[in-house]
């Protein structure tokens, strides 16, 4: 009988949105699918259209639209709105999928995302700090933002991701060969070898930070050991270390539970095609 | 003015830059400074450490 997948997560989270976390008994397949459901299958706000009043900056009005885009909101889980593709309103933008945000400043100010003010107090810049634009005396920007829900696969604003990615999980073999030359303890990049009694060994708890890289093969062969390196470097098919880290849209958490209800989605919906056809 | 987010890997990198600068400006050490930020990856690094600030000479144009 086959394993059953599990998950196991890192004690310590880096910061609250970055999560790491071991994939055990599952297949390369289902660990791609579901990075990249992640990145672009899980819905988040941005800003989408801007109208600009009044603005006597120094940017042009494209940068500062371009500028309002990148800025991460808060999208919940739960929140009740549509895609525009979804939603009834014909692409007019309505309230049922749009968010709108308006900024008003006049200078000598530095004009943050903490000066949009949005009529959802559940979609809000992600980070109130993030500086907009530099307004010196008598400049002014009058800007009204539409904030509309999509989806990464459309455009990189809408991805709640930044980093996500996976590997598979190293395994080091060291065979009775190894002389303790120390050259590999050397080249190892990420430090995780270590000599013990005269032999080479992967240092406690370190295994997981290696890279894969097989420096340490080649820098052995190269110490005149023979046609073969007496440490192995290869993986474990089945067992994957993932690295989910948010832009603060959407909750690491979220946008794993999100991945995974679209691949079931998208697993349903192939199945009954197929029922269909029997 | 600093890009709002990261070119490569699209972490937001400018709420770091006020405090990189007034470090930066004290004459603290950079690797030092980066490390502190948070700033792990080097695409997100070379952000703050390549950026030329233009916004205060552009100030008088409209």
């Amino acid at each position: 009988m086959e394993k059953i997948p599990s998950l196991q997560f890192e004690k310590e989270p880096i910061d609250k949105n970055s999560v790491r976390f071991i994939l055990s008994n599952s297949r390369s397949a289902f660990a791609n699918a579901w990075r990249r459901a992640m990145i672009s299958e899980v819905p988040s706000f941005a800003i989408e259209d801007v109208r600009v009043y009044d603005n006597t900056s120094p940017l042009f009005d494209e940068i500062l639209a371009h500028r309002l885009g990148l800025i991460p909101l808060t999208t919940g889980g739960d929140n009740n709105y549509l895609s525009r593709a979804e939603c009834s309103c014909n692409n007019e933008g309505c309230e049922k999928c749009t968010v709108t945000l308006t900024m008003s400043v006049e200078g000598p100010l530095l004009a943050c995302s903490k000066n949009l003010i949005s009529h959802d107090p559940d979609v809000q810049p992600a980070d109130p700090d993030i500086p907009i634009i530099k307004l010196a005396s008598d400049q002014k920007v009058v800007v009204e933002a539409r904030a509309i829900l999509d989806y990464g696969k459309r455009h990189t604003k809408w991805q709640p991701t930044t980093v996500c990615g996976y590997k598979n999980y190293p395994s080091i073999s060291i065979d009775a060969r190894c002389d303790g030359c120390g050259q590999c303890v050397e080249e190892c990049p990420c430090g995780i070898l270590e000599i013990s009694k005269r032999k080479v060994r992967v240092i406690e708890d370190k295994l997981d930070k290696c890279a894969l890289c097989r420096l340490c093969e080649k820098i052995c062969m190269n110490s005149g050991i023979g046609d073969m390196p007496a440490i192995h470097i290869s993986t474990e098919e089945d067992r994957f270390i993932f690295n989910v880290e948010g832009c603060g849209s959407v909750s690491t958490e979220e946008i794993m539970k999100q991945g995974l209800m679209f691949l079931k989605r998208e697993a349903d919906s192939l199945s009954n095609e197929i029922r269909a056809l029997l | 003015m600093i890009p709002v987010r990261c070119f490569t890997c699209g972490k937001v990198v400018s709420t770091k830059y006020e405090e990189y600068k007034a470090r930066r400006d004290e004459g603290e050490d950079l690797k030092a400074v980066l490390d502190d930020l948070g700033l792990e990856r080097y695409c997100c690094r070379r952000m703050l450490l390549t950026h030329k600030e233009i916004i205060d000479e552009l100030t008088p144009y409209q």
